[in-house]
């Protein structure tokens, strides 16, 4: 039976993993992730869950395990948060590149230094490169949804790879939510067992992975890039699919927010998006038309249904949450590629990054205020800066107004 | 319901007459003339056999033998990072040991070899090595030691020895020994350090009989178990490709190699000579070491004669780190 839990995203994540009867999970504790490992290291421990519990010895052994124990056969979890996120950067690509679809849950953290355990995107945006499925939850219901999902996404023989399931640390990690929890034989239907076409296996041998020539390389390349061709439809499916059968209600790639009559809108990934509608609330009731774009996929980064919903509007605000150090608009990385996808259109919106939410700080609703002053301003004057830096920048200074 | 995860128990051979005539290192290679590590994974395959799952870390064993659509390798086989070999066969194991267990796939547990060099086991492989042997997954870790990063073209690794001319440790005015350093001993680490392993030993291609039983009683353990093997690298060590299995030899009679096993706490060695031959007459045939002066033999000799006092146990040596030198 399905039943109405208070979770937070960290217990999410490990009780999906369960219901997905992951088989082998490799750990190592990094906060804010942790709390996931160590939810599912009880349920190993009680019996509940017939899997394996490698305790790795780092992140980068983390995602070897776990990429190990896909080619092997098993449906493999791992997951990691700020810097052991970036220290697992190197198995990455051999993870995608096999083809070997485990998954990775990720609550994200700010990178050093200095320390900082807030939340932030930069950490697994930088692997965004590497050949992984990502997007972000932005509460725990969906991690819970996200992480059966994305195994049938990734385990697709269409697709074939592995999916990092983000979550913001803290924000959704360690708030817990009013969540539903399907039936096991429910979620058994929607997700079958893991089934690898072509496994470790002494009695039907392949060779995985020879060195080769650099001519042979783009061949390879491009049936990597097929793949992710096709990823954008799989989604679609198992999406409508997962709908049917809880009964969700999510858009696959951008879910919405008073975006039809908008003529401004924040465009954001992950938790803050709670924030941003509730400012919209607010701000509908000043009279300004302002809506909320949240992207539900960074790779493969949705292009037509990012250029289909920031159409509708003049101007958007990236909120990034994600560093990208002299990158385009001296901001994040997602105003560059929203800029990208728009590029086609016949009227483009004005698309500029607010760097906010950086370090885990909160993006606050006099934030969503300031930032929504200035795309006003900017479709009046129909310009506006590339980025801005929340409370650095006079434009931008938090005026509690 | 667990079912119970059988694995496999490999025959001791007696002779090479019993060793079985199946090969799983097959043609496709395009290793050097006189290679050592083809070698000793031609012997490592046959000890293993078929029922067996080979993971290959970046190195000679992984670039010279494969090669896209040929691979020579008739079981199933995996290339890992130089990193994370240990790693990867964890991934492996674990995933067996599930799948067994919950009736998936059904046969006895396949062997698990990696077959790392010396930079993706004791160097840069290090911490999956360790974490592998620690965490007592049941997987062989072969090192095949070519004592060099031949592959990239023959830099210093943490087993080259003393006075090794590398593309790293040139031997110039300022060094004139080149290579400065006595090597890691790799299975020193593991035996001093894995309560979970309970077979380590070292083997040399001059004698496969002694290697292939030592590789297949290493597998029979249900847990991790470590073979350390020398394998003469002609290309590196710059001595005649026809000379690979008396370069082998020679480092036993000189005892610059000691065949040993320590199982459950106990030492024996083998092809122990009545008397050692001096170390030089090892040295002198192979280029790498050309540049020496007798000084610097000494120091080898003195290196080596403390060592024998108790292979493959901590002893002290005559060495003087690099900043007590000056």
């Amino acid at each position: 039976m399905a039943k109405e839990v208070f979770y937070s995203g960290c217990a999410a994540a490990a009780y999906a993993a369960k219901d997905a009867r992951v088989e082998v999970i490799s750990s190592y504790p990094i906060r804010p992730y942790t709390g996931i490992m160590m939810e599912l290291s009880k349920l190993v421990a009680n019996g509940e869950l017939e899997a394996e519990f490698v305790l790795g010895e780092g992140e980068h052994a983390q995602v070897s395990i776990a990429y190990g124990a896909s080619a092997a056969g098993a449906r493999a979890y791992t997951g990691s948060s700020g810097v052991g996120v970036t220290y697992a950067m190197e198995c990455y690509s051999p993870a995608a590149g096999g083809r070997l679809p485990c998954q990775m849950a990720i609550a994200d953290r700010a990178l050093d230094p200095p320390g900082d355990f807030g939340s932030e995107h930069t950490d697994v945006m930088s692997a965004r490169d590497q050949g992984w499925i990502m997007g972000w939850a932005e509460s725990p219901q969906e991690v819970y949804d996200n992480t059966i999902m994305y195994y049938r996404i990734g385990e697709d023989h269409r697709i074939l790879l592995p999916q990092f399931c983000c979550q913001d640390g803290y924000f959704v990690s360690h708030i817990p939510g009013k969540m539903q929890m399907e039936d096991q034989k429910a979620v058994d239907d929607f997700l079958p067992p893991y089934n690898h076409p072509h496994t470790l296996d002494p009695t039907k041998p392949i060779n995985h992975g020879p060195q080769i020539f650099p001519d042979q390389g783009s061949a390879i390349n491009v049936q990597r890039a097929v793949a992710f061709d096709d990823v954008e439809a799989v989604i679609e499916e198992v999406v409508t699919d997962y709908n049917k059968a809880f009964g969700r209600n999510y858009s696959p790639f951008v879910d919405e927010y008073m975006m039809d009559d908008a003529e401004i809108c924040f465009f954001l990934q992950g938790g803050h998006a709670r924030t941003a509608r509730f400012a919209v609330n607010h701000l509908r009731k000043k009279g300004i038309k302002v809506g909320v774009a949240r992207l539900r996929f960074m790779r493969p980064f949705p292009t037509q249904a990012v250029a289909e919903s920031l159409s509708k509007v003049k101007a958007v605000g990236v909120i990034e949450t994600n560093t990208s150090y002299g990158g385009v608009t001296r901001g994040g990385n997602i105003a560059p590629e929203s800029r990208a996808a728009c590029y086609n259109l016949d009227n483009r919106p004005i698309i500029t990054s607010f760097m906010a939410g950086l370090g885990g700080e909160i993006v606050t609703l006099n934030e969503f205020y300031a930032m929504a002053r200035v795309l006003s301003d900017s479709v009046k004057s129909g310009k506006a800066n590339d980025s801005y830096w929340m409370n650095f920048e006079k434009e931008v200074l938090d005026t509690h107004s | 319901m667990a079912i119970e995860v059988k694995t496999q128990t490999m025959e001791m051979a007696k002779s090479l007459r019993q060793v079985p005539q199946e090969e799983g290192y097959v043609p496709g290679h395009r290793t050097c003339q006189g290679c050592g590590p083809a070698l000793v994974y031609k012997l490592v395959y046959k000890a293993a056999g078929l029922n067996s799952i080979f993971l290959g870390p970046t190195g000679c064993m992984y670039v010279a033998n494969t090669s896209y659509l040929c691979a020579p390798f008739a079981g199933p086989w995996m290339h890992t990072q130089i990193t994370n070999g240990g790693a990867v066969a964890s991934g492996i194991e674990a995933a067996y040991q599930v799948l067994i267990r919950k009736g998936k796939y059904k046969g006895e547990l396949p062997n698990i070899v990696v077959m790392a060099g010396d930079g993706g086991s004791i160097d840069i492989g290090l911490q999956a090595m360790s974490a592998m042997m620690y965490r007592g997954h049941d997987a062989l870790f072969v090192m095949y030691d070519n004592e060099s990063y031949a592959n990239t073209g023959i830099q210093v690794s943490p087993t080259t020895p003393f006075g090794a001319n590398t593309t790293f440790t040139p031997p110039g005015k300022a060094v004139p020994e080149g290579r400065v350093l006595f090597p890691k001993d790799a299975p020193q680490l593991v035996i001093g350090g894995h309560p979970a392993v309970h077979y380590v030993a070292t083997a040399s291609v001059a004698y496969p009989v002694d290697l292939i039983n030592k590789v297949r009683k290493g597998l029979n353990y249900k847990g991790p178990s470590f073979v350390h093997l020398h394998a003469p690298c002609p290309k590196g060590w710059l001595f005649d490709a026809s000379k690979t299995v008396s370069v082998a030899k020679l480092a036993i009679q000189t005892g610059m190699w000691v065949n040993y096993e320590w199982e459950n706490g106990e030492y024996t060695y083998q092809h122990t000579p009545k008397e050692y031959k001096p170390v030089k007459e090892y040295m002198k045939d192979q280029y790498r070491f050309n540049h020496l002066t007798d000084a610097h033999f000494a120091k080898m000799q003195a290196f080596i004669d403390a060592r024998l006092k108790a292979p493959g146990k901590p002893v002290a040596v005559p060495v003087q780190g690099p900043r007590e030198q000056s």
